[in-house]
């Protein structure tokens, strides 16, 4: 890099986080990659989407939310829509980071004691690398939700197609899915913002310090770093 | 269609659920005798005409009856079912309409607030200002009764002709039937009305006659009169309709315990940071030499 570019406070992290991932650059490691990062918050966005258009159809209580739109009957027509572009954004998410989330057979635990424990602070987090086994729980079970709010919108959204019991069938899956995933989501956001403080740097700038890395993902941060050698 | 005339006793997706009972009025209903129906139409084309519904091209499927199902734009319809009955033909007609339950499936499954509302004479009514036209109704209904309409993307049934009914007259079906076989009145006169026919068919032969007024939903404002009571599937009618257990179960558990879930989650969250705190506020070490800055 010209030395020029140093001397006009050119950001060499952010820079390298556009198409660099997992790099060490200075004291920060590129966590996600610029295409990691838009894709994630597509996913994101076209979901809080869906869920504005779709809580006040959900319940009255929400109902002020379809002002936003411009009415219930806005949402009814733009929420299908909403839903396909977050299905195809968590497609191209799922294929994405697939090969990065395979799950070891030591992680499944994390489906059930090993997450409470996690939430415990009482989790061994030597063999953790560059995801947690919560995480990866995180985006198989996200990317079923998905697909399980796809097919049971398409029901909703065609219904005069579908026979009666596969409608009420429809609405079901869709309500408890959505349920379930938003709770999910909940505890997605509060674990990547107050709860675990750099976190959220990873997904807006890219970057996460090194003490980051060795705290949470201190197996990432040996592949990366050598074992306490730099 | 929104009579602001009448109040209100029930409206969809209300938060509070029931609303109204300053005025008590008596539920109103139509009584069809099925048994002295002659399948002449006249209500179709009296309903038609009445609530300016646009002609709607008729589908020949080897009866006399107009279209296979109730339509948008076709609100009252005569089933004429064949069936044989021992070694005779039975042709029954009935006249099929929204038959305005008293625990109506529609308005339980409507998630707009105010689209579908039940007056307080018992009239289920949809307004089109509110309906979204996601046809949950139809998946509430039990008698598969309320139609999209393609042209105004809202649903449409039988308003058991509100505008008419609440300034005294008569739906416009009961005006026009040659035959006597519709009355229009409060439901207590039209159930005797009925109970007398009823003995009046059993002493002629009917002996299993009977009056359709489904407990399932909580009777209907439409009661009908069968010379085969113990079969009303004959009619096209089902034979003991609920409001679906999945719209129950959805409305009066998922989605409480869902709202619950959704709070839980948010109030988990917070508990969890008031009572454990940053994860990596406190640095564990071993610090590597280079490494400056905190974790944050």
């Amino acid at each position: 890099m010209s030395s020029v570019k140093r001397q006009i406070g050119f950001d060499e992290a952010a820079f390298d986080a556009r198409t660099a991932e997992n790099v060490v650059v200075g004291g920060e490691i590129v966590r996600h990659r610029l295409s990691s990062r838009v894709i994630h918050w597509t996913v994101a966005n076209t979901f809080f989407l869906c869920l504005l258009t779709g809580l006040p159809i959900w319940t009255p209580v929400f109902g002020w939310l379809g002002n936003l739109f411009g009415g219930l009957s806005v949402c009814r027509i733009l929420h299908p829509y909403f839903g396909v572009a977050f299905f195809l954004a968590s497609l191209t998410m799922f294929v994405h980071w697939s090969r990065e989330m395979k799950m070891t057979r030591e992680e499944r635990g994390w489906v059930g004691p090993r997450l409470l424990a996690y939430l415990r602070d009482a989790e061994n987090h030597e063999k953790i690398g560059k995801y947690n086994g919560g995480q990866k729980v995180f985006f198989y079970t996200s990317f079923l939700a998905s697909l399980g709010l796809l097919a049971s919108g398409i029901v909703g959204w065609f219904p005069l197609s579908f026979p009666q019991g596969v409608r009420i069938a429809a609405i079901i899956v869709h309500d408890v899915t959505f349920v379930l995933f938003l709770v999910s989501i909940v505890f997605h956001i509060y674990l990547a913002t107050t709860a675990e403080p750099g976190t959220f740097n990873a997904m807006t700038r890219g970057t996460v310090s090194k003490a980051w890395a060795r705290i949470h993902h201190p197996k990432w941060y040996r592949e990366l770093l050598g074992n306490g050698k730099r | 269609m929104a009579v602001n005339e009448l109040e209100v006793r029930r409206s969809s997706a209300s938060v509070l659920g029931f609303l109204g009972g300053a005025r008590k009025l008596p539920t109103v209903s139509k009584y069809i005798d099925t048994s002295t129906c002659i399948g002449c139409k006249a209500c179709e084309i009296a309903c038609q005409e009445w609530n300016d519904l646009p002609e709607v091209a008729t589908v020949q499927a080897g009866s006399y009856q107009t279209l296979p199902d109730l339509h948008a734009g076709y609100w009252n319809l005569i089933r004429f079912n064949e069936m044989e009955h021992g070694d005779t033909l039975v042709w029954l007609m009935r006249k099929d309409q929204c038959m305005h339950c008293e625990d109506p499936g529609c308005l339980e499954a409507c998630p707009a607030p105010g689209a579908i509302v039940q007056y307080a004479n018992g009239i289920v009514d949809v307004n089109p200002d509110k309906c979204i036209g996601c046809a949950y109704c139809a998946s509430g209904c039990p008698f598969n009764v309320p139609k999209f309409a393609e042209k105004t993307g809202k649903m449409q049934k039988c308003t058991l002709c509100v505008d008419r009914s609440r300034v005294g007259l008569e739906p416009a079906c009961v005006k026009s039937c040659p035959t006597g076989c519709l009355h229009f009145g409060t439901k207590d006169d039209m159930l005797s009305l009925a109970k007398g026919r009823v003995a009046q068919l059993k002493a002629t032969g009917f002996a299993q006659a009977a009056v359709y007024d489904p407990p399932g939903v909580g009777g209907t404002a439409v009661v009908t009169v069968l010379a085969h009571g113990d079969h009303p599937e004959w009619y096209g009618l089902p034979k003991d309709p609920q409001v679906p257990l999945g719209v129950k179960l959805w409305k009066g558990f998922l989605r409480p315990l869902g709202f619950l879930a959704v709070l839980g989650a948010v109030v988990g969250a917070f508990g969890h940071h008031l009572y454990h705190g940053n994860k990596g506020h406190v640095d564990p070490g071993p610090r590597d030499p280079d490494e400056t800055g905190t974790a944050a």
